[in-house]
């Protein structure tokens, strides 16, 4: 067994993780407050690609992007939850074909003025170094702490802003929360909007390493799903813990087997899961 | 209102006793029905000859092809123009009935059946995605209509091709024969080949490595990526430090992808990067910034004009409304798919040459165009803006000229042309589809 490769492939699944922990973590939001299954998370992270691509190809600074896509994203899902959320709310089988209509307007809207062919957005930093062997993108490690940081701000805005206990009381339990005078037409609307936020900062942050195209939402919902299934439905700090779990396991039997069989492997545990604790691996943890 | 206003005094009631008159009158009205509604399945057998002849286009409009797709709708619709202007086909008009596919298997399927019995199309120019096209070809075969692919799986006018099935560009059998001689010769001797998990990939690394072990070359093991892989790092990290040829094919997202991750773990510093044109088509080097620089390709139609310098390819890409050295479209930034695209050019002319040497006039002529199709020769030419090409008569399949290009500062400049001829002599027909009964 080549131990570097095991190391750096490991090291890898735990970067990448962090990366798709950002865009569960809008999932699991979405449908632990709202428990709207949303088929479209995956074309808000597109649709973060290619807000990027637009901000950086305006200004050339990826900075800029990395500040301004969430908000116009956070923009754009409030619009969503009043057009098409609200009027289907407390309706999951609703929700899904909502959102799978959702899904397919909003590729189609990207094609035809974005086009449909992929794009590359360049990384801020440049360069490698030497990780077990083989040569690291610096700019992952960066997107890590990207990552990182959004996800800390994110569960402090949770638990230390007025907004963010609400947002925790409307989850845990609706009616009460709306009895005590909590404004909850509010608290769903910036809910499903910060959903909408952090899936599009992952799609800036991940628009670098992978590529921007109409098409590439479809791609990272399943996993998505899966860490969120894995973490327990709309737990959010195990949804964001399993997507960095689900990525560093993957990692570790790349290094010794197929990629293939390492995806099998997620799906394996995500079945095992929802067969022995379909309540998710990391019930306990604050709802 | 009451039941007697429903029904007048003099009128019958409405549970009828069945006579043997009554029976004989529906029973001839449904045999009626039931022959009419037959004839008009079955017009097109009989149509008359002096109207248009409809050709079907499956073309992938929507989805993930749709970057080809348009290019291929563009290429089909600029063709028919040229015939029409030009007094169509044997003197009738050609009428242009396209579906869109939405790059989906089933629904292209559905819209084969469409373009044939609904809209009446005596032939097909087929779909550029492989799947498809594989699914197409048996349904247009027991429909008894001519379908040209445009996809690259060998199986189309291999282990899956009919009578029916033809296609004027290249497979994957083609490629490998075509590319990797001068590739091993020139490029390196151990080879890793990293391409998508699906049959195309697969096909391509299985074409490739019997020729080049063959000519004394290491293939290494494969590297088979997962078409919903986004983070391609543990893909890469299991290429071998001894490979001096790294051989991709990916498509679309996956080949910018590729690139980009490719580029920044430096492997193109390490080892040559040898492709086909279809990991680039639709997307311009300088569109992903540099990632594709020093990549050789194998064309098929050369992007630059230069490589092909002539007056049909200048007036093809003047009538198609693109540049002559990044092949993007004037007013926009879409680049054609050009090594692909120029197939649905090509086959409308192809279709219009054997149409007029048979004497085509309605779907009961059908052996005729087949009989002219297999073996034509297509000179360069407006029509085949591509060059002199064969459609070999065994296989159904183009004998074509095809080019290496480097990549360098975002064009693709030549590096040798291989000519037809080379290609035919390492690619022997493996079936004959020409003993088979229509």
């Amino acid at each position: 067994m080549d131990w570097n490769l095991l190391i750096a492939l490991a090291i890898n699944g735990i970067v990448w993780g962090l990366i798709i922990a950002l865009i569960a973590l809008g999932l699991s939001v979405i449908f632990g407050l709202l428990d709207i299954i949303n088929v479209a998370h995956g074309d808000f992270f597109m649709v973060g690609t290619v807000m990027a691509f637009f901000v950086v190809q305006t200004t050339g600074n990826f900075w800029v992007a990395l500040l301004l896509v969430p908000l116009l994203a956070f923009i754009l899902g409030g619009i969503i939850e009043r057009l098409v959320i609200r009027p289907i709310r407390n309706a999951a089988a609703l929700s899904i074909v909502a959102t799978f209509g959702l899904s397919i307007i909003l590729q189609e809207s990207v094609r035809g003025t974005f086009g449909a062919s992929p794009r590359r957005l360049l990384a801020p930093v440049e360069g490698t170094t030497m990780l077990f062997g083989i040569e690291y993108d610096i700019y992952r490690l960066l997107a890590a702490l990207i990552s990182i940081i959004a996800i800390s701000a994110f569960f402090l805005f949770l638990h230390k802003t007025k907004f963010g206990t609400w947002m925790r009381a409307v989850r845990h339990d609706r009616e009460a929360a709306m009895a005590m005078g909590i404004p909850a037409e509010k608290v769903f609307l910036f809910t499903f909007a910060i959903g909408t936020a952090l899936a599009a900062l992952g799609g800036v942050v991940a628009a670098p390493i992978t590529t921007v195209d109409f098409k590439s939402g479809v791609d990272i919902l399943p996993f998505c799903f899966m860490a969120v299934i894995i973490g327990g439905l709309g737990n959010l700090p195990g949804t964001a813990a399993a997507a960095v779990l689900l990525a560093f396991i993957e990692g570790l039997i790349t290094s010794f087997s197929d990629p293939t069989v390492a995806r099998i492997a997620s799906l394996c545990l995500m079945s095992a899961v929802l067969l022995v604790r379909p309540q998710g691996i990391f019930t306990g943890a604050s709802r | 209102m009451s039941n007697n206003d429903e029904c007048p005094k003099n009128s019958k009631p409405l549970k009828r006793k069945i006579t043997r008159r009554s029976f004989l009158n529906h029973a001839l009205a449904g045999g009626a029905a039931a022959g009419t509604s037959y004839l008009g399945l079955t017009s097109g057998l009989y149509a008359a000859p002096s109207g248009p002849i409809v050709i079907g286009h499956q073309a992938e409009l929507t989805g993930g092809f749709s970057s080809w797709g348009y290019w291929h709708d563009k290429c089909a619709k600029a063709a028919v123009k040229v015939i029409n202007d030009g007094g169509g086909i044997a003197g009738r008009k050609v009428q242009l009935a396209t579906e869109d596919t939405e790059s989906n298997p089933a629904t292209g399927v559905r819209k084969l059946r469409s373009l044939i019995q609904r809209s009446q199309s005596s032939f097909i120019v087929g779909s550029v995605h492989s799947g498809i096209m594989l699914a197409s070809i048996p349904i247009a075969t027991e429909m008894k209509t001519v379908y040209f692919s445009a996809g690259e799986a060998t199986e189309a006018t291999g282990s899956k091709g009919t009578r029916y099935s033809f296609r004027t560009g290249t497979d994957t059998y083609a490629l490998a024969a075509a590319g990797a001689p001068w590739a091993v010769e020139n490029l390196g001797k151990n080879w890793t080949m990293i391409f998508p998990d699906y049959a195309w990939g697969h096909s391509h690394h299985q074409e490739h490595k019997k020729l080049i072990e063959e000519m004394g070359g290491t293939v290494n093991e494969p590297i088979a990526v997962p078409l919903d892989a986004k983070d391609l790092l543990p893909y890469l990290a299991k290429v071998p430090e001894e490979t001096e040829v790294l051989f991709s094919v990916f498509f679309g997202a996956l080949s910018v992808a590729f690139y980009t991750q490719m580029k920044s773990m430096r492997l193109d510093e390490k080892m040559k990067q040898y492709s086909v044109a279809g990991t680039i088509e639709g997307v311009s080097p300088a569109q992903i910034k540099g990632a594709a620089e020093g990549v050789y390709f194998l064309e098929n139609f050369p992007r630059l004009l230069a490589n092909k310098d002539d007056e049909y390819h200048r007036e093809f890409n003047k009538l198609i409304g693109i540049d002559d050295v990044h092949a993007q479209e004037v007013g926009s930034d879409k680049v054609m798919a050009k090594s692909h695209a120029w197939q649905s050019w090509e086959n409308m002319f192809a279709l219009k040459e054997a149409i007029e040497a048979s004497g085509w006039a309605t779907k009961k002529d059908d052996q005729g165009v087949i009989e002219a199709l297999e073996g034509l020769k297509m000179s360069n030419s407006l029509a085949h803006p591509q060059g002199d090409k064969i459609l070999r008569a065994e296989d159904h399949s183009g004998m074509i000229d095809c080019y290496i290009t480097k990549v360098e500062n975002d064009k693709f400049n030549l590096v040798k042309k291989i000519p037809k001829e080379d290609l035919m002599a390492k690619l022997p027909p493996r079936y004959d589809f020409t003993s088979r009964k229509l």
